[in-house]
């Protein structure tokens, strides 16, 4: 297949996307219109209350249903682009020798069906949820154009096309983490933004550098950078090199640069922390292996200080996101340190440079991605229903929404890696990549940390399990049940993508296989 | 007779701006359409000049010798003049609206007209000697521009403008001096004129003149330490700050110093030397200074002064590179940094002229009453920040380009000042943006003054800038391989 067909998923997002952005704009502009009216009166007009305190903006229907129906569309089209073959084509050239270039390769493949599987059940979700939040044609708005990106960055065929919809993702992610509106969450947004324009000025650095020694950047398995082309510039190249690293990292929260996802999580509405945290920071790992894997190759780096450096920071972050996790009480904050901890995983399996460190990485990519994001749809029910943030208030929450915290448990249970789940798989190929690579201390060092990290995250996500199911002496169970009071249901269409997610993970834990001879293939295409 | 249409263009628009104040105009209209109509014909036959592309250079008189006032047109001027030809009306049109209270008037179109006959002759200007002069008249027939509201601080501003330029003007005298006794010629020739032979063991001397020079003429382009004169001209009516002071002034100033890096020293003799070690360290540090500044500048027309400050950094820095790659990104930052900048302001200016508010956190909210205006506002911003798909990427890839093909390690830091500055305009840019579409939860809209968007003569502008800048940043390749075309003729 190689026609512009490989966009039709992008297009229909975007279109639908476009139309809601628009449709919501309109509104309020709308809004202005009666002078005589404030607009806090002309707001309550327009925005009704239904009796469970939900918010109810004229249209609801029709919007959930675009959205969703669109949603769908843009998510078959996308796994048939995927699964249909591979594939490339070339849009128009944005400067000299530089075309805006898709193609459908086995890692755009990976990550988009990932993105895939994780959106359609956050979107179902977001339905219910978002009538909390308000303002539902924006975010549903910027929720499709941000799956066409995402879907543009996965199957970009060069540098410059993916640092193209890197920097889009951004921009449009943006206004999902500021939906709220409150003080806190625009200086948030602000921080998420700056962070990761940092980070992608990095990136442009080593671009710069690296259009410069290789005429062009299209990525090829293996990378395109030969020994006779790097001559004398291998100093600069791989200081270049290294500023990626660290640049994309930032999006994958690797420790210089990762103090925006503590701060962003928290204040996101949940589906949008869900999908930040499942998929937004894993586009920092595509753009990191699409960098070392495509363009620069394992060859280049192996033994340099590069990869020390690497695997030292990434190390660090493991650690260091384990530890913050575990000392923080706020639910969604703890789970964003999570996620600073668990990227690094796959980071420093990327690290490795080896084969069976790189299945590892993709492995942790995908199962990571599904779970952390149930274990956000599980914290956002907690918010929705009970208007609870910090773990020790959900005391006792077990005994009145058993299901939701079942499938907290089973989430949590793949993530720490007990053996029969999907964390175990990946944790058992990064620790095996690790000692692969041969690289003395750091390859020992590698697996002891995965290990403590495992511990820590029993540590910090298990206590709600224990806290919710068993609430301990009567008088505190007394307390609790005032405090649990279920203030809305959470509706069969917040449970059911929650369940989905969860099966999906335990699935992927249990049977493995097929997963991990696909990331054989492309790890062996690389290496 | 194509020779003719060439001094027309220049001499055209200074007698018509002398003009206005004389004509017996029965009203308002009449006025603005005899200025619309004089720039828009000026504009076209700049066109024509630039369509039949006369070779020979004409010479309006001599002084004595090879001192002569004559005008040429080659690749680098043909980009100047068509970027000026392509501001002047669609500018004139936006103030129409902008000044439509002001009781002055017509002593500001006079002027504004005049600056744009001034600014083709730069642009045509075949050697140092003419470009001097119509250098020296800009900085001339702006200065009442500056001072057009007679209140105190612009009174003020306009004299620090006024040391500033003629302090600048010295210095490049200077280095015309030299460049007239050891040339070979005071005619702009690419790849410089000076005759080694001349210079003999003073080549440490030239280079010293080259700096002297260079930051004379860099004055315009408010390079550090001459940089305070361009946030204090903001005083001025936004028409004049937004094409004057982001585009036409600094313009000149980076199109000067050009000139003599190029035409008239040449780079042969400079690169390499401590003399262009000391112009990139300034631009550098020009760069980064002038972003610094507009992050901590709450005036929205300063800040965005400052940020002019910082871009025409980016020019001076390609400049500095003394290579052809480096002019071809020079150039193409000139020409697509004039279409952000003047967006920008004249976005600012428009919430000026509805609002009467100047400052970044008076800004809450306006993004619903204004929607037009900051939505263009925001791509501006983003085509500043140099996100790919808009004009700015474009012109920064050349520039890094050419300082990565440089291979001298003064100018690898540049590329990271480049990014840096990058970082920082986003910040200074997109805090507007978020404020006035999202002021937050709790702001309340009665605040806000019950403004609308500005009526068509000056969203048109807006809404072709922005079709321009994006234009660019998709399709860029032909007019790109026209300024290497320009700067890769030259010997190096």
């Amino acid at each position: 297949m190689s026609s512009l067909w490989i966009l039709s998923p992008v297009l229909a997002a975007w279109i639908a996307g476009a139309f809601l952005l628009i449709w919501s704009f309109a509104e309020h502009l709308k809004q202005n219109v009666p002078k005589e009216q404030s607009a806090g009166s002309a707001k309550q007009i327009l925005a009704g209350e239904t009796p469970d305190g939900l918010s109810c903006e004229p249209g609801l229907g029709a919007v959930h249903g675009l959205a969703i129906g669109a949603l769908a569309a843009a998510a078959i089209l996308a796994l048939w682009v995927a699964w249909s073959g591979d594939g490339s084509v070339t849009l128009f050239y944005l400067m000299k020798d530089i075309p805006i270039y898709f193609q459908v390769d086995g890692i755009g493949r990976w990550f988009v069906t990932l993105v895939t599987a994780v959106w359609v059940p956050v979107g179902i979700y977001s339905a219910r949820y978002m009538r909390h939040e308000g303002e539902e044609k924006r975010f549903f708005g910027f929720y499709l154009l941000l799956y066409g990106v995402l879907v543009c960055l996965d199957f970009a065929g060069n540098l410059i096309t993916m640092y193209l919809f890197y920097e889009l993702m951004t921009l449009t992610s943006f206004p999902l983490v500021l939906h709220s509106g409150s003080r806190e969450a625009i200086m948030a947004a602000l921080k998420y933004l700056f962070y990761s324009l940092c980070g992608a000025y990095m990136g442009l650095f080593g671009i710069f550098f690296l259009y410069r020694f290789c005429t062009n950047l299209i990525f090829v398995p293996g990378g395109i950078l030969s020994q006779d082309v790097i001559g004398q510039h291998g100093g600069i190249l791989l200081a270049a090199v290294m500023l990626m690293l660290v640049g994309f990292g930032a999006k994958a929260g690797m420790f210089p640069l990762h103090a925006w996802l503590p701060a962003a999580h928290p204040v996101a509405p949940s589906p949008a922390s869900a999908v930040l945290s499942g998929i937004i920071v894993k586009s920092g790992v595509l753009a990191v292996i699409r960098v070392v894997y495509y363009i620069v190759g394992p060859d280049f780096l192996r033994g340099t200080w590069v990869q020390y450096t690497w695997m030292a920071l990434s190390l660090t972050t493991i650690f260091m996101g384990s530890l913050l996790a575990y000392r923080e009480p706020n639910l969604k904050k703890r789970l964003a340190y999570s996620t600073v901890s668990n990227l690094s995983y796959i980071l420093f399996g990327l690290a490795a440079l080896s084969p069976t460190g790189f299945t590892g990485a993709l492995l942790h990519v995908a199962f990571h991605g599904v779970v952390k994001c149930g274990l956000f749809l599980t914290a956002g029910i907690f918010l929705f229903c009970c208007n609870k943030t910090k773990v020790e208030e959900l005391t006792g929450i077990g005994q009145k929404m058993p299901a939701v915290l079942w499938c907290y448990t089973l989430l949590s249970l793949t993530l720490i890696g007990i053996p029969p789940t999907g964390g175990f798989v990946s944790k058992w190929y990064l620790a095996q990549g690790a000692l692969e690579a041969n690289l003395g201390p750091w390859s020992y060092a590698g697996p002891v940390i995965l290990l403590i990290s495992a511990l820590l995250t029993a540590g910090y996500l298990l206590p709600l399990v224990t806290k919710g199911f068993f609430p301990g002496e009567p008088g505190q169970d007394q307390e609790s049940e005032d405090i649990v009071t279920e203030r809305k249901k959470p509706g069969a269409a917040m449970l059911i993508p929650l369940l989905i997610l969860t099966a999906l993970a335990l699935v992927m834990g249990l049977f493995p296989n097929a997963l991990i001879e696909y990331a054989n293939i492309i790890s062996n295409m690389l290496l | 007779m194509h020779i003719a249409v060439m001094i027309t263009v220049v001499l055209l628009p200074i007698l018509g701006g002398i003009l206005i104040p004389m004509l017996p105009f029965r009203g308002r209209r009449e006025m603005l359409w005899y200025i619309e109509a004089l720039v828009l014909i000026n504009s076209i036959l700049v066109l024509t000049v630039l369509l039949f592309q006369p070779e020979e250079a004409f010479v309006l008189f001599r002084f004595t010798g090879n001192l002569r006032v004559s005008f040429h047109l080659d690749g680098m001027g043909k980009v100047f003049a068509a970027l000026a030809a392509a501001l002047w009306p669609l500018a004139a049109l936006y103030s129409f609206e902008y000044m439509k209270n002001d009781n002055n008037e017509k002593s500001f179109f006079m002027f504004y007209v005049i600056t744009y006959g001034v600014t083709l002759g730069i642009a045509m200007a075949d050697n140092i000697l003419t470009m001097y002069f119509f250098f020296e008249m800009m900085s001339l027939v702006t200065l009442p521009l500056i001072m057009h509201t007679r209140t105190r601080e612009a009174v003020l501003a306009s004299r620090s403008y006024l040391y500033y330029m003629l302090g600048g003007a010295a210095f490049a005298f200077i280095g015309m001096i030299f460049i007239l006794s050891y040339g070979t010629t005071s005619t702009f020739v690419p790849g410089g004129v000076l005759d080694l032979n001349k210079i003999g063991d003073k080549t440490n001397m030239m280079l010293l003149v080259y700096v002297l020079c260079f930051l004379g003429f860099g004055v315009k382009t408010a390079i550090w330490p001459f940089s305070g004169w361009l946030p204090r001209a903001g005083v001025a009516p936004t028409p004049v700050t937004a094409l004057l002071h982001a585009v036409a002034v600094v313009n000149t100033g980076a199109f000067a110093t050009m000139r003599i890096t190029y035409y008239s020293f040449g780079t042969g003799l400079l690169r390499g030397t401590w003399a262009q070690s000391v112009v990139l360290l300034l631009v550098i540090f020009t760069i980064l200074y002038g972003c610094s500044r507009a992050l901590k500048e709450t005036h929205i027309k300063r800040r965005l002064a400052w940020s002019t400050v910082s871009n025409l950094s980016y020019i001076l820095f390609g400049v500095a590179l003394m290579s052809p790659l480096g002019l071809a990104g020079a150039l193409c930052h000139m020409l697509f940094h004039s279409f952000m900048k003047i967006g920008s302001f004249f976005c600012a200016g428009a919430v000026m002229h509805e609002t009467g508010r100047s400052y970044v956190h008076e800004l809450d909210g306006l993004g619903r009453k204004m929607p037009r205006v900051f939505a263009i506002f925001t791509i501006c911003g983003m085509a500043l920040m140099g996100v790919p798909g808009l004009a700015g990427f474009v012109s920064k890839w050349q520039l890094a380009q050419a300082a990565v093909a440089s291979e001298n390690p003064l100018a690898w830091v540049g590329v990271l000042a480049l990014l840096a500055s990058a970082l920082l305009t986003a910040i200074y840019m997109l805090t507007i943006s978020v404020r006035a579409f999202f002021p937050g939860k709790e702001f309340d809209y009665d605040t806000v003054p019950d403004v609308s968007d500005p009526g068509w003569m000056m969203l048109l502008p807006l809404v072709i800038f922005v079709a321009v800048i994006v234009l660019f940043g998709l399709h860029s390749q032909p007019f790109v391989e026209y300024l290497q075309g320009v700067a890769l003729s030259m010997p190096t």
